[in-house]
């Protein structure tokens, strides 16, 4: 069943997760704690916070053409915890995490991401 | 005639691909990762490539995004499905000439990966925001994953069709 050709796609398929696990590991190695948080829809700055800054928990409605997203924001972390799109997965991603993913709502076309910092320790 | 027949098959897989992707719809995603889902509904793209043909197969998985989108999607969506499809579909047309059907799997899975990388980039146009290529490895090995699985069930799809005496390459 399993001839040459078979095998090695099995191996290159294998390669590409191996790269890809260690691409995720390298991208979640140890960074600062989330400073400055940008949303921003059509790639247009909606807001900019500074998550290091911010004494009291609040919901940011972020309300646009595409549609609601009720973000919350406290010290250190922002959150998506309520959205009206189709399958509310941005809802669903927890806490903005550095070296984590950004944060996106595709159909809202908002993102949610970390603000890259010009000193990399 | 033999083009009646086809129309018929055409519109049967396109129904039958339009309630699998509906209902996959419905479920909820276990993985909280925007762009990772399953893509069951591509079983029946495969499996159509195999037994109609390319021409045949574009129209099945056409009508099913065009109505996919009307009934659970947005506008957005359909945006973002047409990219991803449109890259995979082209990718499943250059791959089945020349991976047999044996192998089904593989071509499965580049097309998978394929939809993911087009989803990315249409995303990435869209939004405007170089960082969402942070999610490039997520969809590489969800690609690969889902892509592994719908080529397999195809696979088996296929064998069960030959059996109950749908004939393909």
């Amino acid at each position: 069943m399993k001839d040459r050709k078979t095998i090695l796609w099995i191996l290159a398929f294998a390669l590409l997760c191996l790269l890809s696990a260690a691409a995720l590991l390298w991208m979640g190695r140890d960074k600062p704690p989330a400073q400055v948080a940008l949303i921003t829809v059509d790639g247009e700055l909606w807001e900019r916070i500074e998550l290091d800054r911010v004494t009291e928990s609040y919901d940011l409605l972020i309300d646009t053409p595409y549609g609601q997203n009720l973000v919350h924001v406290e010290p250190g972390a922002i959150s998506v915890t309520e959205a009206d799109c189709p399958d509310r997965v941005c809802a669903s991603m927890g806490k903005l995490e550095p070296g984590g993913l950004p944060i996106v709502c595709m159909p809202h076309h908002l993102v949610i991401e970390l603000e890259a910092r010009d000193t990399d320790a | 005639m033999r083009d009646t027949k086809k129309l018929t098959q055409m519109a049967l897989l396109t129904a039958i691909a339009l309630g699998i992707f509906m209902l996959e719809a419905q479920l909820p995603s276990p993985v909280p990762v925007p762009g990772v889902k399953l893509g069951l509904a591509n079983i029946i793209t495969l499996a159509a490539m195999l037994l109609l043909g390319r021409r045949e197969a574009g129209l099945v998985l056409l009508m099913r995004v065009v109505m996919g989108a009307i009934f659970a999607g947005s506008p957005s969506t359909f945006l973002f499905s047409a990219a991803g499809g449109t890259l995979a579909y082209l990718c499943m047309c250059l791959l089945t000439a020349r991976i047999p059907a044996q192998r089904l799997w593989v071509t499965s899975a580049l097309a998978a990966l394929a939809h993911n990388a087009g989803q990315l980039a249409a995303c990435a146009l869209i939004v405007k925001t170089p960082g969402l290529m942070a999610y490039a490895p997520v969809l590489a090995l969800s690609g690969v994953a889902t892509g592994v699985f719908t080529g397999l069930a195809a696979m088996y799809l296929l064998r069960a069709l030959d059996k109950a005496g749908w004939r393909h390459d």
